[in-house]
């Protein structure tokens, strides 16, 4: 059948053209790609071990495509996923001491389930590697695709295709393979197809054809692909009183684990919203002042992931436009002109009801990676959803708990889903098929052997304690006095007139808080204000002087500008530690001693007190954690936050913050904070630290090569300068707290989640990696998810066994929370540093406040 | 087109036609056959109903099917269609399948209406070369050529047929007609007879590919569909509610102001909301009246203004006041809250 006919009178061509002057604009039209949900990732993990700031995490892909057909190999440069990246930075081959074994030994071995399967295949299996290549060239992927399948010798054959790169399982008989096509036009298309490679299956190559396959699968399996995962549209979980719905799915990979093949598989929540960008624009405009509506539009949407209606895609909105109207006209490919109504009518069958809303503007990113200047698709408010949560949704506490109360699954509840997503790849016919002829046999749920590692002594300033649970603490502290703790003796107070009684009931309680746990707590002053946030601020410049050791404010409502404006203030412009409260949370009853000890021991700390230690073997050891966060408002700009201990006993720490361009800079100022904590070090001990050990989070997928290739330079140069004669060592470990692996732990026929201090280092680590995960975090109500150690650098040589259980001591020490949490403290005071300032001052806090825990 | 339920696309090629006629309301069975039909490689491809189609689903019902065999060969499934399309096809049919062709299609299958197209080969000496135009092409007919098989046809089978075309001559040329001719077929007797000849169900055909769209005809996307539009129309509400003045009327309390939204509805819509039943609250909670919600033109299109099936649609998702006469929910603006208010629920404390 010819096309033609149909091209001429659809006007569908290929060239994008001009709809207006010095803009290119391409409507969302009929693609000539099988259509792909490619996508903004925003699902709310189902995870509940939420220690740190409990926040969904909401976070964007900054690439828009991990498209599925639309894949490409490796060989043709981009779009490689990012995490597989990093597989290829081998870095234990470096580490002369974990090259043959990394594996510790203290602890007791625990059996573990994971949500790892095993993929076998024939020992002599190979991957042949193809290019095709066509005479004269065609430029439509479909058209190539198309050609080479209608052939007999391909089309019962199991393959990869891209357009260019061909991957069989059955080597074809001839090394050049000429074949002909003809074109529905009926041009004749000389073929050829030669062998290039022949790959072993521990190739990265075949990783990722592994994957393309298994994404096939699951798209057998009726899911829909959003974003790198894949969700089921049949079984959604509907929360109408919040206009959303959750679709269940999963997240998988395949990969090269330490000793073998596997496919990693964890369950996913797709929200979607069944709200469109008009009818939030419409809420947006009834709530607030018609003069500032668009530039709340413009805040609130800029930078969201929206799906349309009609098309199965997903965009971002880089800008709207309020000057087109769905009732003015575009070109459209063929070059005529029609009004956007009278396009979607057509088209799509759809009648747009509102003609005065403005356009959405999205860049799209150009398929091939030449120079051609960026394309941009105007989008139709009524017609597109919003995806994921806006932060305004996140901030919402009613919706949170109702999409936490379904995503959270515990450890039997995800387990069975995956039981059932294994028994649906085993029993789908294509599936089964699929995964036949490529030689792969998809194997069982891997088991493995952890430790659980001893648990740690809490040393308080006259008792050793043992807690009775290492994930809460606080009742066996009562009655122990802190490690140390300055004297308030000059605070102030701010609160509202109507809050006064509150606060002196407050100030009551807290200051026989304080002095049960060795905190002397002298009266302040107390000033009361007007309830806006300047009248905070104005009581802050008259009356906050350089003698003022501490401010406290209660807060009369939870509206951020009064935190920020206190934050800013305190942290930069007259840095002084303050202390917000929110009158609400003194109001409730029978709670106030608890309220009141933790704010005591809070403050305590912003004043440079030491709350509790545990024991470290190392004698002269400095501990840093590294986090990096992104600026609320400025797109592009990052938050790195350094925060080093300054003492052995690891109870004191210096911190640095700083805003950069983007995490490529993060290295510039490492050196600088590195230098800054050595000094600081110094003048505290006399001495520099033998050792360092380095803790980096807020890693992203594919950034470990830059990590390695220009943070740990400038780390260790810093050391080596400061360290001429003396030999401080360094070790850089990379934290991730988010990963795709799970372990349960088996019992009583059921599964839950395994007990504090587990740790994995044999399996499910990387071979290319010295690796290992950490559960140091419970979760009461959903699936615990282990934090990943990664030591790319290390020439302390500690034994792994010690690395291990070192890391797990300083997951004891964080000071907001009696008890442990899911990373090392230096990381997660890191993260509270430079949440706090990406949240609120936006600026770096003043050096005045660099040896306290002002952050907290 | 609206008249259009049923329609089958014979030769489909990349189902672009289909994909096209899958977003027209009206219809509710597409299929399409192609002796070259491969089942999908990625599932669904475009024809499957796409994440948007779950969020907004159609009103009626879809369902799209794909067979492999040939336009020659009768099975049952494909009879008393609405429309059947062959765009492009007949030109390939050597002579013999072509004579059997209308047999089938316009015998058996029988549609209301029929649209075929192929080339007008007086076209095609604008072409540079002046052979057919695909190699696989048995014949390519001028209009003379095809007007005569396609009336013969028609009265035949009873059919009557108009001619038409796309693809312009350009200037100068316009004595060749369009460069793609195409015959409609327009059935004469009523449809309604063909349901009376019974004969025995052939099933020929292999289905390679079949899927349905959600729909509002499905109970649980009604239910969800109709609760959420009631929950933006409340949280509209809500919204001015807070925002306006209010009174108390002995243990309710109403807004004193109109208390409907600004924008999507005409100025007479708006008056006859404001006529209806206030929306209020009782303490904690904030009460908007069925009587109120039923006017909201999406609600009352929804249920088609019966106030019953309202309440008991409502009452599966949503909550409703003891009486379940009003949707019931929290008073709270959401808009106002953040998240420090957790600090000390979590399990770290802040600030």
């Amino acid at each position: 059948m010819s096309g033609r006919a149909r091209v001429r009178a659809r006007g569908m061509a290929r060239s994008p053209s001009a709809a207006e002057p010095g803009r290119t604009s391409a409507p969302p039209s009929p693609s000539p790609w099988p259509p792909s949900v490619d996508t903004g990732d925003n699902e709310a993990s189902s995870t509940s071990g939420f220690v740190g700031t409990s926040r969904m995490s909401q976070k964007c892909e900054d690439s828009l495509s991990s498209g599925n057909a639309r894949c490409t190999f490796i060989e043709r440069g981009g779009k490689i996923r990012r995490d597989f990246m990093d597989l290829a930075v081998c870095t234990r081959e470096k580490l002369a001491h974990v090259r043959d074994c990394k594996r510790g030994s203290s602890g007791v071995p625990v059996k573990l389930v994971t949500n790892l399967f095993r993929l076998d295949l024939p020992q002599d299996w190979q991957l042949y590697q193809y290019h095709v290549a066509y005479v004269p060239d065609l430029e439509s992927r479909r058209l190539r695709i198309a050609l080479l399948y209608s052939h007999k010798e391909l089309s019962n054959k199991t393959k990869a295709f891209d357009g260019v790169i061909l991957f069989l399982s059955q080597k074809l008989e001839e090394k050049v393979t000429e074949l002909s096509g003809e074109t529905p036009r009926g041009e004749t298309v000389k073929i050829t197809v030669t062998l290039t490679r022949e790959l072993p299956a521990s190739s990265p190559v075949c990783t990722q054809v592994f994957n393309i396959i298994f994404r096939k699968i699951l798209k057998k399996l009726a899911m829909y692909q959003i974003g790198r995962n894949f969700y089921k549209p049949s079984e959604p979980v509907e929360i109408p009183q919040h206009k959303l719905s959750l679709w269940p799915g999963f997240a998988i990979s395949v990969s090269q684990f330490e000793s073998s093949l596997l496919f990693t598989a964890d369950v996913s929540y797709k929200i979607l919203r069944n709200e469109t960008v008009l009818e939030f624009m419409t809420r947006i405009y009834q709530e607030t002042d018609t003069s500032c509506f668009t530039q709340t539009c413009e805040k609130q949407l800029l930078g969201l992931i929206v799906l349309t209606r009609y098309n199965n895609k997903t965009y971002r909105i880089d800008d709207i436009d309020w000057s087109v109207k769905p009732t003015h006209t575009f070109q459209k490919r063929d070059g005529t002109e029609i009004t956007y109504v009278d396009y979607y009518k057509q088209q799509y069958d759809i009648t747009l009801s509102d003609l005065n809303q403005p356009v959405l503007v999205s860049l799209l990113k150009s398929k091939r990676n030449d120079n051609t200047e960026a394309r941009v698709a105007h989008l139709i408010p009524e017609l597109c959803f919003l995806t994921g949560l806006t932060r305004q949704a996140t901030s919402d506490f009613q919706l949170m708990k109702a999409v936490a109360e379904e995503t959270r699954l515990s450890p039997l509840g995800r387990q069975q889903h995956l039981a059932r997503l294994a028994d649906d790849i085993q029993r789908n016919k294509d599936a089964r098929f699929e995964l036949e002829t490529w030689g792969l046999h998809f194997g069982c749920q891997m088991s493995l052997t952890g430790r659980v590692l001893p648990s740690e002594k809490i040393l308080m300033q006259d008792h050793v304690c043992q807690p009775a649970s290492a994930a809460e603490w606080s009742k066996d502290m009562r009655n122990c006095k802190i490690l140390s703790a300055r004297s308030l003796t000059k605070w102030l107070i701010v609160c509202s007139h109507r809050d006064e009684n509150v606060t002196e009931d407050f100030l009551h309680c807290l200051r026989r808080a304080g002095s049960a746990v060795g905190f002397n707590v002298d009266y302040p002053k107390i000033m009361k204000v007007q309830e806006n946030p300047a009248a905070f601020l104005s009581v802050l410049q008259k009356h906050v002087d350089p003698h003022v050791q501490l401010v406290m404010c209660i807060l009369p409502s939870n509206q951020k500008s009064y935190y920020d404006c206190i934050k800013k203030y305190l942290s930069c412009v007259f840095p002084v530690p303050s202390q917000c409260v929110l009158a609400r949370t003194l109001t409730r009853q029978g709670m106030m001693m608890s309220i009141a000890t933790k704010i005591a021991m809070q403050m305590a700390c912003k004043l440079g007190g030491e709350l509790w230690a545990v024991e470290i073997p190392l004698k002269s050891l400095m501990v840093v954690g590294i986090d990096v966060c992104k600026h609320e408002f400025s797109k592009g700009m990052v938050v790195v936050g350094f925060v080093a201990s300054i003492n052995p006993g690891i109870t004191r720490w210096f911190s640095r913050c700083t805003l950069q361009r983007t995490t490529t800079d993060v290295a510039d100022c490492l050196k600088v904070f590195m230098t800054g904590a050595l000094n600081r070090w110094y003048k505290q001990n006399h001495a520099l630290p033998a050792r360092i050990i380095v803790y980096r989070d807020g890693v992203g997928d594919g950034q470990l090569k830059t990590l390695i290739e220009y943070e740990v330079p400038q780390l260790l140069s810093s050391v080596t300068e400061a360290s001429s004669n003396t030999s401080t060592k360094l070790s850089v470990i990379v934290v991730r707290k988010k990963c795709l692996l799970r372990f349960f732990m088996e019992l009583n026929r059921s599964v839950q989640n395994p007990p504090l201090g587990t740790v994995v280092d044999s399996e499910a680590t990387r071979p290319e990696w010295y690796d290992f995960y950490l559960i140091s975090q419970t979760a009461s109500r959903g699936t615990v998810t282990p934090t990943h150690y990664n030591v790319i650098y290390d020439n302390n040589g500690l034994k792994p066994d010690h690395m291990q259980r070192l890391t797990f001591k300083l997951c004891h020490v964080y000071y907001n929370w009696p008890g442990l949490i899911s990373i090392p403290a230096p990381c997660q005071y890191a993260h509270k540093l430079t949440f706090l300032v990406a949240q609120s001052i936006h600026k770096e806090p003043s050096l005045e406040l660099a040896n306290s825990l002002f952050y907290l | 087109m609206e008249e259009n339920k049923e329609i089958a696309d014979l030769g489909y090629g990349d189902a672009t036609l289909l994909w096209m006629l899958k977003y027209h309301r009206c219809v509710e069975c597409l299929v399409g056959v192609d002796i070259a039909a491969q089942p999908f490689e990625w599932g669904g491809g475009r024809l499957s109903p796409g994440v948007g189609g779950f969020i907004i689903p159609r009103e009626l019902d879809l369902t799209i099917t794909l067979y492999r065999g040939s336009a020659v060969q009768k099975d049952s499934r494909l009879r008393g269609f609405d429309l059947i399309t062959c765009i492009e096809l007949i030109e390939h049919l050597d002579s013999e399948d072509l004579a059997k062709f209308p047999e089938v299609v316009f015998g058996y299958f029988s549609p209301g209406m029929v649209v075929i197209s192929t080339p007008n080969s007086e076209f095609n000496p604008l072409f540079p070369a002046s052979t057919f135009r695909n190699p696989d092409h048995r014949f390519e007919w001028d209009r003379k050529q095809f007007q005569t098989w396609a009336l013969d046809v028609g009265k035949l089978y009873s059919y009557s047929v108009e001619f038409t075309g796309v693809g312009d001559p350009p200037a100068g040329a316009e004595h060749v007609g369009y460069c793609t001719q195409i015959g409609v077929f327009q059935k004469n007797i009523a449809k309604a007879t063909g349901s009376s000849i019974s004969e025995p169900e052939e099933h020929v055909y292999e289905v390679v590919y079949r899927t349905s769209y959600p729909s509002l005809q499905q109970r649980k996307y009604f239910r969800f569909t109709l609760s959420i539009e009631v929950v933006k129309a409340v949280d509209l509400m809500k919204s001015r509610f807070l925002r306006g003045l209010r009174k108390k009327e002995g243990d309710r309390v109403v807004p004193l102001g109109r208390c409907t939204p600004q924008h999507g509805l005409t100025e007479a819509q708006r008056a006859e909301i404001e006529q209806s039943p206030k929306p209020y609250s009782v303490g904690e909670n904030f009460y908007v009246p069925l009587e109120r919600l039923i006017i909201y033109p999406k609600v009352n299109h929804l249920v088609a203004g019966n106030m019953e099936k309202l309440r008991t649609v409502l009452a599966e998702g949503l909550r409703l006041n003891q009486d379940q006469t009003a949707v019931q929910v929290e008073l709270v603006d959401y808009n106002t809250q953040h998240l420090f208010d957790e600090h000390l629920v979590s399990p770290v404390l802040e600030s």
